[in-house]
């Protein structure tokens, strides 16, 4: 158990950053392709950000006996785990990176010979498929002491985490937010405040320490304060032109979803604000060329097309200034009030955009489209994300004919290339930037 | 006599208003003590009416694409609401799509049942969120819920159920087809229960006059018994259903095991908890998976049939552990999705017919 910890420390606060010195040195001497890029370069932040989340995935390698571990959901409300000293795991995360590096078939092929549908979410199937065949970008997951998991963004989260729950013979901490139409009802989060405190009954045992409720208002502060700074990072591509591209928000997101409700994380986002501020400053866009048209992009990225798709898109001077994506998670936990973390986190988690009816998410497309004076938008249809997708053919029309926002629905899935038709998508988004004249 | 007529005269006669009410699980105490006839949606099967299914895509449910077309095109302009219980993401979104963005303009009901309904925070949402469906559903029928009535709907729906059950389990000595059975069955998603009670009695009252079929008895989960005509192959083809653990029939027939509360609203739940089993509802797969195994040990049931509709989460989630249930036993399976189409694929003929003919091959007929 001690020597473990040692590892745990000694992999977070000595080898990441080694690691990460070398990839810089790498990245600084590598020579780069000739191939042109309609891009800017890279922001410097990149690195810190790579830094920290190759430190938290190579501590997570470390953490399974030295730490309680927690599988967590993406809009799950954290702060009460992190505050117990969980170290926490993010299986939407991980298997964005395994989307990335298309490992996604070879890993859904493993479930499906088990009965996994195709049909299910792809993060699932990716998920499940690296605990199969114990493949991952990252090594190794550490094995979870708990699995908590938050239906705020889907009834599938629900699915995969009883089965997670059922492998690992680990307890499973529920958070069944009530979907909200109009308005929240007040037994909907008394609901969610009373589970707050049936799951932290339950995460005490499994840590095997009383949750200090001082140090939750602090975690707390530390979580609404690093969504408002990722706010801010994202408002900055308001100006014009944007100093980055939507499109970068997927991956700098990384360390909110992950690291929500640190101080590391919070340092970071310091960083990149103050790196993109300087950027707005010298007038630097994200993409290299003129920003013609300012785009918006709604769903999860498709991850392991987003270069190319950003790359055709952005060839033509069309910028992803902002995406619902990446804003859920300003919203995440910036209603947080640290004098009161439960009831405001039942308040404000259970009323993230996956959690909300169409006219909400209407009013969220028209007022970033009308915030980041956007004039087109691009809805991702993703095969896999059911509750993110249905709703997008009739917010397409609205958005065009009442928003005067230019839109069009890209068929894809955001994790298994074998629904991607590269073609089709090409000749789509051709046909889109077109109408623009 | 068909839905719509019957409607009508329910309204004429007994000046009944009606709900129409999206699957699955619901408290329908409530609407039969304020006097409101359920109606419930499954689909309707075949391909959806009009062309506004298609602002939904492709790769959702044909449940949820069929109900948008069939609500957008007035399909259910005979009734007054709608009640869309909060069964899956697919009838969550569709619930906001139709009624705030067209297709529905009467009333749309959510009812919000908790996932795991067994925890205490859970078990108290749902009692606050059942008095807030009350409530809505008292403006529809103009009437307050009186607790009285409430209770005698109680006692009304367990008998119904207790009648529902006896005829799945006495089943074997039953002298109908699986497709009578059925249709008698799936009669209750519309008829006002006093009327369904009545058809069950009937029916109850031949049991034990039938024989044994000498087909091969077979378990038979999943969603909905879409198209009805399966029935009839697979008694074609030498099997019939000795167990039913569909969620449009078998898996909403609750089997408490003493009396009701004297509090009805606590009635309402312990009915609702005492159903069998259900993705929709709780999170504990492994006792699904007991019920499954029980009730193929109960009938006796050789083969194992899973039918689900094409892109349902709920149900597509248990099929690798339901596989892994009977294989364990050595107990054969047919894998089955559907579309709720009207017609059977002959795809789909051919392999019920070949899984009958070698489950009758294997030791089959009891
Ligand atoms: S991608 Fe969609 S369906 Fe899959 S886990 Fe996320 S929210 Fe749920
Ligand atoms: S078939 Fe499945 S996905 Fe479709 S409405 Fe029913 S439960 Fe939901």
């Amino acid at each position: 158990m001690i020597l473990r910890r040692v590892q745990y420390e000694l992999a977070g606060r000595a080898v990441a950053p080694v690691l990460a010195a070398i990839e810089d040195w790498q990245r600084r001497h590598r020579k780069r392709s000739a191939r042109e890029s309609p891009f800017a370069p890279p922001l410097e932040s990149l690195q810190d950000l790579k830094a920290l989340m190759t430190s938290h995935y190579l501590q997570g390698r470390y953490a399974d006996g030295a730490v309680p571990v927690a599988w967590v959901t993406s809009g799950f409300p954290v702060e009460f785990l992190r505050t117990l000293g969980f170290h926490t795991v993010y299986p939407e995360n991980h298997a964005a990176m395994c989307s990335v590096q298309r490992i996604v078939p070879g890993l859904s092929d493993a479930v499906e010979a088990r009965g996994y549908s195709r049909d299910l979410c792809s993060y699932v199937r990716a998920d499940l498929g690296s605990i199969e065949t114990g493949r991952s970008p990252v090594g190794r997951l550490p094995r979870p002491d708990l699995l908590a998991c938050c239906t705020n963004i889907c009834q599938t989260v629900l699915y995969w985490y009883r089965d997670l729950a059922r492998r690992f013979g680990v307890p499973l901490v529920l958070v069944d937010t009530p979907f909200v139409y109009g308005e929240p009802t007040a037994h909907a989060t008394r609901y969610v405040v009373d589970q707050l405190e049936e799951g932290i009954a339950v995460a005490e045992r499994v840590a095997r320490r009383p949750l200090d409720r001082e140090a939750l208002s602090e975690t707390a502060r530390l979580s609404r304060e690093g969504s408002q700074l990722w706010g801010e990072c994202l408002a900055t591509a308001r100006n014009r032109p944007a100093p980055w591209t939507g499109v970068d928000g997927f991956f700098h997101l990384g360390a909110v979803v992950a690291l929500r409700g640190t101080e590391a994380c919070n340092a970071y986002y310091r960083t990149l604000l103050d790196e993109l501020r300087d950027r707005v400053r010298k007038g630097i866009g994200g993409l290299r060329g003129e920003e013609r048209h300012r785009l918006v992009w709604d769903n999860l990225p498709v991850w392991f097309a987003t270069r190319e798709i950003t790359t055709l898109l952005g060839a033509h001077g069309f910028n992803f200034v902002c995406t619902t994506y990446t804003n859920a998670w300003a919203e995440a936990s910036s209603g947080i009030d640290p004098s009161d973390p439960l009831g405001s986190a039942a308040t404000t988690y259970a009323q993230i955009l996956l959690n909300r009816d169409l006219p909400n998410k209407l009013r969220l497309l028209g007022r970033m489209a009308r915030e980041f004076e956007a004039d087109g938008a691009v809805l991702h249809s993703d095969r896999s994300c059911k509750p993110y997708s249905i709703g997008q053919v009739d917010l397409k029309d609205r958005l065009s004919a009442e928003v005067g926002v230019k839109a069009v629905l890209l068929e894809a899935d955001h994790g298994d290339p074998r629904a991607w038709a590269s073609e089709v998508a090409q000749n789509r988004l051709g046909a889109f930037m077109e109408s623009f004249g | 006599m068909t839905r719509e007529p019957y409607i009508r005269r329910q309204r004429e006669e007994h000046g009944r208003k009606a709900v129409a009410v999206l699957p699955i699980h619901y408290p329908k105490e409530l609407l039969t003590a304020l006097d409101l006839l359920a109606v419930e949606l499954w689909g309707p099967p075949g391909s959806p009416r009009g062309d506004a299914a298609g602002r939904i895509q492709p790769y959702v449910c044909s449940v949820v694409r069929n109900a948008l077309g069939f609500l957008a095109t007035g399909g259910a302009d005979a009734v007054d609401a709608a009640l869309f219980p909060h069964t899956c993401d697919s009838i969550q979104q569709l619930a906001t799509l139709v009624a705030d963005f067209g297709g529905w303009s009467k009333p749309a009901i959510p009812y919000l049942h908790p996932r795991d309904p067994g925890r205490a925070s859970a078990r108290r949402f749902a009692r606050a969120e059942l008095r807030a469906v009350a409530s809505r559903l008292e403006a529809i029928a103009g009437r307050s819920l009186d607790e009285d009535r409430l209770a005698s709907a109680v006692a009304l729906h367990r008998e119904v159920d207790a009648a529902r059950a006896a005829l799945l389990d006495g089943r074997a000595t039953l002298p109908l087809a699986d497709v009578e059975l059925y249709a008698l069955l799936r009669r209750g998603e519309w008829l006002w229960p006093e009327d369904h009670l009545a058809e069950l009695r009937l029916a109850a009252a031949r049991l034990g006059t039938g024989k044994p079929p000498a087909r091969v008895p077979v378990l038979v989960t999943g969603y909905v018994p879409e198209p009805a005509g399966m029935l009839a192959v697979l008694n074609g083809a030498g099997a019939w259903v000795a167990a039913d653990d569909y969620a449009a029939v078998g898996r909403r027939v609750a089997r408490p095991t003493g009396p009701p509360a004297s509090d009805p609203w606590e009635a309402v739940l312990e009915r609702q908890l005492a159903s069998p089993p259900c993705p929709t509802r709780s999170v504990d797969q492994d006792a699904r998976m007991r019920h499954l195994a029980s009730l193929l040990e109960r009938s006796g049931s050789r083969g194992v049939i899973v039918h689900v509709v094409k892109f349902c989460e709920p149900e597509l989630f248990d099929v690798p552990a339901i596989r892994r249930t009977f294989e364990a036993r050595e107990v054969p399976l047919l894998y089955l999705e559907s579309e709720l189409e009207r017609q059977l694929s002959g795809q789909a003929e051919t392999r019920i017919e070949a899984f009958a003919e070698m489950l009758a091959g294997s030791g089959g007929a009891a």
